[in-house]
């Protein structure tokens, strides 16, 4: 009784077969993400923001912490791009620098986030029991009070050019509840496929099975969490920002800047107009990325990763 | 085989009257990433008043995409071609609007899963005012009457206090119920009903089908029955169509193609299933291969690639729906039909007979050793619910459930959803300390194992489950998922490689194909990847969860004779849960019935079959669909009053008896019995058979 | 739930806010002494436990409902609930116009899907989803002071909340109301639109179909009201953010109210003021949850009956 029959249409040597597949696993994501232009306009954009960030400096004779005393308030103009600010601050690299803290911060604590979520996650859905029940209570409470409030408190006194550590430390330290949940729910569920019984079954240790089968089987969500959670992270760390604590100045930051601008909102619109609208396109951009992967990792699930 | 009988029966119908509904050349495609799915191509029927035509075919044979083009009620994105007329009325060209006047009031529709096909947040009710209201101009009081005779015609009592209720106050067969009123409310011409059943146990199965008929009966309208279940339609049907790949292959009287098939397709079908009515030693046959993808469709007969009959003209050109044959006269789409027809081929003409190992010589059963003994096994749930977890009940899942299992044997666990059959394998595979009673495994007692022994001993324990696709990681390569066992007892690599190779060719599959994915595989390849997983540290026992019932007929043959010839190879032991009672008689050595959480009789397959003490089981014996019109017509069934109790209730005495037939019948002083005491198993002379019943059933 | 995360916060917010910085930075330098003195009014010197701080807060609470001092001593008390009362305003209109708004925008875009209607809700969406409140406020404020500018109108007031009459009370509502609005009705629609689809393909529309109801009437039947439910769970997730939002809003339209507060009180080290606008924000958080509850068991008559 032999019915290998019609496995599939090849028959070409099954090793070749196996790489190529593989690789044409990875190529069928990127084709998918790529169909969807808004996504990869997101990612040039995104790209754009990180060379600017970076390379800005270079780009003109003025510099963060050399004001040009005689163009106070100057909207743009040949010579500064981007206008000055109050004390002739030139914003074009002003803005570049704030840019570039914001976007450490995102990333930085959106990994952090994703990394701890992502365990505490898995963990508490896979133990059971009274550490489930215990593990459940505590998120639970976490989220009676908006995380904002609990952010603000603790960054409140950070000051200077190593606040933006502390923040990125404090954004992860509660940034990661929200996603834990949506993470624990999935991960039961995964913890529920007779994939999972049969290895248990089998004899194979929990955290093997963690590693083997919870964790992996997470990726594409985890992914996708991370890039949605630098949107998350700078959000809060600008709206921190704005409302005088997180970073402040010397540092500087989006937010720092949308800040000083708002002060002069109608004699100087430049100021508040252009770091609002760097923090938009990156959020935007981000959002699209993070929607382009979820449909192209995770073509079945339509509002996935929702809370 | 005396044709007379039914064939008059079809004459004095067939003369009735002019077809209520007429489909021709119906064709229904659809985009998709891959390609246009063409799901049906060319489907014409004519359906008689009164008359019931079965649609059969395997999953993605595109009888249910048939049958929601036939409604209007496919999704915009498909797109519908031929001719459906309704008295003469094209039905195809209508819009919605005008397709809604005819829905409901002169043909209507019963689908799959009752679960989800009523309103959760309407009453039942609100739902059957809503089929009158739309197509009658009645007063309150007439509908609500209306809708009580409705319930009280299908069977639901107490009607008044039941139109109040919400759907999920209802179980699976009762809300079935009630999708048959709401579908005759109107007095429909047509009556379409998809895998009414497919959802429901063999003992609802049976109700359900007798109140369709009975609708049928009042309403007069014609029927056509979808169903994958060649039982059903040896029941119900009066004509059948067979379709594979989106075409009918072969159409007629039920008797004439149940008969004399005459495309090799349908004679395979019909010889792949297992008969519950029948003892079958013998290997089964299946048809090898799988049903081609419904968007790159080969030139020739889409069944050529799997007929061992086929010849090189088969791939040309499509065979035509044609009449072929004499006495047994029909439609066959296929070449060789009059050769089959004049030689008046048989399956086992046609189909290659499997061989199966022999089994090793007969030892007597008391002479084996003992894998697995199970003694008075409990396992209660409890019931909690609100922030204050306050216990509402107790679920005795398993309550008292005493078994055991030798050497190179199947044990078959039978029994309707929610008996317990479920939980007291998952309470097996634990391997610890069971809530009551002892599980002994290969001689030791689990509640006396360490952690490093119980992982050893997990080497003689293995299990498949239903789904084959949810029970691999789709993540790992097929390599990864066979040697994980092996991984787990500390294996090498070089001995994992070896064993690998070993197993893969002994379930069937080319050893090559290690490096690829489960997804790459078919429903029955998956299925086999997870008997090679269990097999693969050479278990004792292999515990095997409902293995065959994800899978299509002509696949699942495959299966049972896979397992049958491993079992002779290695004389492994299973513990097989399954509903089909055909295929438990098939595959068992000794059967085990189930209900409530406690076994009711057990014994060996024959004499449970052919004598069956305990009148649950003879119940649900009689409810097994037989793929045999004639047997079908002529059978009385023991039809079970009610459904399943809720597991938390509690029934003092025997736990059968609030449905049980025989206690019915007996006089008040016997009942008390039933009522006061508990029956336990008792020996049944000096044969194998043990019940639990106080007053079991005579022998014929 | 809510007494053990108010207490978290006690302790999260007396760990890092310094009030006696506030003092050290005066100059001349207050003498320790009276610096101490002025602490232990409001109870909150470091150089006490913060266990015996924390139970003389707690019963000052629980018995006196006093919820403490300000470091210069104003009672909290005094103030908060006045100010709480004007957020409260805020909120809610907003969120019962943000319910409102975004489930009917939501549906209509279901229905129609992928029409135009669809396309540009989702894409106006879209950009709300990702503006973070400060920012549209911003915006709002200029966009309409360029008007006023340019047109010389005098419509709204982007300040305070006027002179106590209803007409200027409207006036200076309308903006930061709409501000707050705009931020949540987006979750509302998206949610509502991606439910109300998954549920138009249920089994039991069809059904409603079969019985020979018409597509639209059969979605607007029996698919709006079950779909609506998941929704109805998001209005708990959907106060939080309104009440971040509600933050920036009162920030930047100055007006006073308990975010405001909360703002004034973390610049000036106050314990005890930030940790009753937390509580606040707990509360409000509460009554979101009992409202989804509520909305939840009006629609659904499962939820109803068990």
């Amino acid at each position: 009784m032999t019915t290998n029959a019609s496995i599939d249409l090849s028959n070409q040597d099954s090793e070749v077969r196996t790489t190529v597949k593989r690789t044409s696993k990875h190529r069928l994501i990127l084709r998918r993400f790529c169909r969807n232009k808004q996504a990869v306009i997101g990612v040039a954009i995104v790209l754009l923001m990180i060379i600017y960030a970076v390379f800005a400096k270079y780009l003109t004779e003025w510099d963060y912490d050399e004001p040009d005393f005689l163009n106070l308030k100057q909207p743009p103009s040949a010579e500064h791009w981007l206008g000055t600010d109050i004390v002739g601050g030139d914003l074009f690299v002003l803005s570049a620098r704030g840019l570039g803290r914001s976007l450490m911060i995102g990333f930085i604590a959106s990994i952090g986030i994703t990394v701890i979520a992502a365990f505490v996650g898995a963990a508490i859905a896979y133990v059971e029991g009274w550490f489930e029940t215990v593990g459940t209570w505590i998120l639970d409470m976490l989220l009676v009070v908006p995380t904002f409030f609990l952010l603000a408190i603790m960054v409140s006194k950070s000051s200077g050019t190593s606040g933006w550590i502390w923040l990125t430390f404090a954004l992860m330290l509660f940034g990661w509840i929200g996603y834990a949940r949506v993470l624990r729910s999935i991960a039961q569920s995964l913890r529920d496929r007779e994939y999972v019984a049969a290895a248990r079954y089998m004899g194979v240790k929990p955290l093997t099975v963690l590693w083997r089968h919870m964790i992996p089987n997470l990726g594409s969500i985890l992914i996708i969490h991370t890039v949605l959670g630098v949107v998350y992270a700078v959000e809060a760390e600008t709206g921190l920002s704005f409302i005088g604590f997180g970073i402040t100045p010397p540092d500087t930051s989006l937010g720092v800047l949308i800040k000083s601008g708002s002060a002069t909102l109608m004699t100087a619109p430049w100021m508040f107009l252009t770091p609002a609208l760097l923090l938009l396109a990156l959020c935007y951009s981000m959002t699209k990325i993070g929607d382009g992967l979820r449909d192209a990792l995770d073509p079945s699930s339509e509002s996935g990763g929702k809370a | 085989m005396t044709m007379t009988h039914p064939a008059e029966l079809g004459d004095t119908r067939e003369s009735a009257t002019e077809p209520v509904l007429s489909v021709r050349d119906l064709t229904v495609s659809y985009g998709s990433e891959a390609g246009p799915v063409r799901a049906v191509r060319g489907v014409s029927f004519d359906l008689l008043p009164g008359r019931t035509l079965a649609i059969a075919g395997e999953s993605g044979s595109g009888k249910s995409a048939a049958s929601l083009a036939i409604m209007g009620l496919l999704p915009d994105s498909a797109v519908v071609g031929g001719s459906v007329r309704l008295d003469e009325r094209e039905l195809l060209r209508l819009n919605d609007r005008e397709m809604s006047s005819v829905r409901g009031l002169e043909m209507s529709m019963i689908f799959q899963d009752p679960l989800s096909a009523l309103t959760p947040v309407f009453t039942i009710g609100q739902q059957i005012a809503e089929a009158l209201d739309t197509h009658q101009d009645l007063s309150r009081g007439q509908v609500v009457k209306r809708s009580m005779e409705l319930l009280d015609l299908v069977g639901i009592s107490d009607p008044a206090a039941r139109l109040k209720a919400y759907p999920h106050q209802f179980s699976g067969g009762m809300r079935q119920r009630v999708m048959i009123a709401i579908a005759i409310a109107n007095d429909p011409k047509v009556l379409i009903a998809d895998e009414p059943t497919t959802a429901l146990d063999v003992t609802i199965q049976a109700q359900v089908l007798d109140v369709l008929k009975l609708a049928q009966r009042e309403t007069g309208a014609g029927v056509v029955m979808i169903t994958h279940d060649l039982g059903v339609v040896a029941n119900v049907a009066d004509d059948v169509m067979v379709m594979y790949a989106g075409k009918p292959v072969e159409h007629g009287t039920v008797d004439s193609v149940f008969d004399a098939p005459q495309m090799p397709y349908t004679m395979g079908l019909l010889a792949a299933v297992p008969r519950p009515d029948r003892s079958t030693s013998g290997p089964l046959v299946p048809i090898e291969g799988n049903p081609p993808s419904p968007v790159i469709l080969p030139p020739g007969c889409p069944f050529a690639e799997r007929c061992p009959i086929a010849v090189d003209q088969c791939t040309e050109a499509e065979p035509a729906l044609v009449t072929h044959g004499g006495p047994n006269a029909h439609d066959a789409a296929c070449i060789r039909a009059d050769e089959i027809v004049e030689q008046g081929l048989k399956y086992t003409d046609v189909y290659p007979i499997p061989e199966l190992p022999p089994r090793e010589a007969n030892v007597a059963r008391a002479e084996r050793a003992t894998v697995l003994e199970v003694k008075d096994l409990k396992r209660h749930f409890e019931l909690s619910s609100g922030m204050l977890r306050r216990k509402t009940g107790t679920v005795r899942a398993v309550d008292g459930v005493t078994l055991d299992i030798r050497q190179g044997e199947t044990l078959a666990l039978v029994g309707e959803s929610g008996c317990g059959k479920t939980s007291t394998l998952l309470e097996i595979m634990q391997l610890k300390q069971p809530m009551n009673g002892r599980i002994v495994l290969m001689g030791r007692d689990v509640s006396e194992l360490g952690a490093h022994q119980r992982r050893k001993l997990r080497s003689d324990l293995q299990i498949v489950f239903q789904d084959p696709m949810a029970a691999l990681d789709p993540r790992m390569p097929v390599y990864d998922v066979i040697a994980e066992p092996l991984k787990a007892q500390g294996w090498t690599k070089k001995a994992i490689n070896e064993r690998l190779g070993i197993l893969m060719d002994l379930v069937g599959l080319n050893p090559d194909h290690v490096d690829r994915f489960p997804e790459q595989f078919s429903g029955g390849q998956r299925q086999r990847i997870g008997i090679a997983r269990a097999l693969a540290i050479e278990p004792s026992l292999v515990v095997l969860d409902e293995p065959v019932s994800a899978l299509d007929v002509s696949i699942q043959a495959g299966v049972i004779n896979l397992l049958e010839s491993l079992q002779a190879r290695l004389g492994v032991s299973f513990l097989f849960v399954a509903h089909d009672l055909s295929v438990v008689r098939h595959v068992a050595d000794r059967v085990a019935v189930m209900y409530l959480g406690r076994i009711v009789e057990i014994g060996d397959v024959e004499s449970i079959y052919t004598r069956p003490r305990h009148p649950y089981t003879a119940a649900l014996l009689s409810a097994a669909p037989i793929p045999d019109p004639q047997v079908e017509r002529q059978r009385q069934r023991i039809m079970l009053s009610g459904e399943l109790p809720s597991p938390t209730e509690r029934i003092s005495g025997c736990r059968f008896r609030t449905r049980c037939p025989t206690y019915k019948m007996l006089p008040e002083a016997d009942r008390a019995v039933c009522e006061a005491e508990e029956p336990d198993l008792v020996k049944e002379g000096e044969t194998d058979q043990q019940r639990a019943c106080h007053f079991p059933m005579e022998i014929k | 739930m809510l007494f053990l995360a108010t207490s978290g916060v006690y302790f999260l917010a007396s760990w890092f806010l310094d009030p006696r910085s506030n003092y050290m930075a005066l100059r001349p330098q207050p003498p320790a002494a009276s610096i101490n003195a002025s602490l232990d009014y409001a109870g909150i010197n470091d150089q006490t436990p913060i266990f015996e701080r924390y139970w003389n807060w707690l019963t000052d609470i629980v018995l006196h409902w006093n919820w403490g001092y300000s470091p210069v001593g104003e009672p909290v008390s005094g103030v908060i609930w006045d100010r709480a009362w004007v957020s409260v305003q805020l909120v809610t209109i907003s969120t019962a116009l943000a319910i409102i708004i975004g489930i009917a925008i939501g549906v209509r875009a279901a229905i129609r899907k992928y029409k135009a209607f669809d396309h540009v809700t989702n894409s106006v969406s879209a950009v709300f989803l990702v503006m973070p409140s400060f920012v549209l406020a911003l915006l709002v404020v200029l966009m309409y002071l360029m008007l006023q500018q340019r047109f010389d109108l005098h419509w709204f007031a982007v300040t305070g909340l006027g002179d106590g009459t209803f007409f200027s009370y409207m006036q200076h509502l309308f903006l930061p109301t709409l501000v707050l609005t705009l931020v949540g009705y987006v979750g509302f629609h998206l949610t509502q639109r991606t439910y109300l689809l998954d549920t138009m393909n249920a089994d039991y529309v069809r059904t409603a179909r079969a019985k020979g109801v018409p597509q639209n009437v059969a979605i607007r039947r029996h698919a709006l009201r079950t779909s609506m439910i998941p929704t109805a769970y998001g209005i708990a997730f959907s106060i939080t953010g309104t009440v971040t939002g509600a933050l920036f809003v009162e920030q930047i339209f100055a007006i006073h109210g308990a975010g405001l507060y909360f703002i004034e009180s973390l610049s000036k080290n106050d314990i005890n003021g930030s940790v009753a606008v937390a509580f606040l924000g707990g509360v409000a958080t509460c009554a979101g949850l009992l409202l989804a509850d509520i909305f939840v068991a009006f629609l659904d008559p499962r939820i109803r009956i068990s």
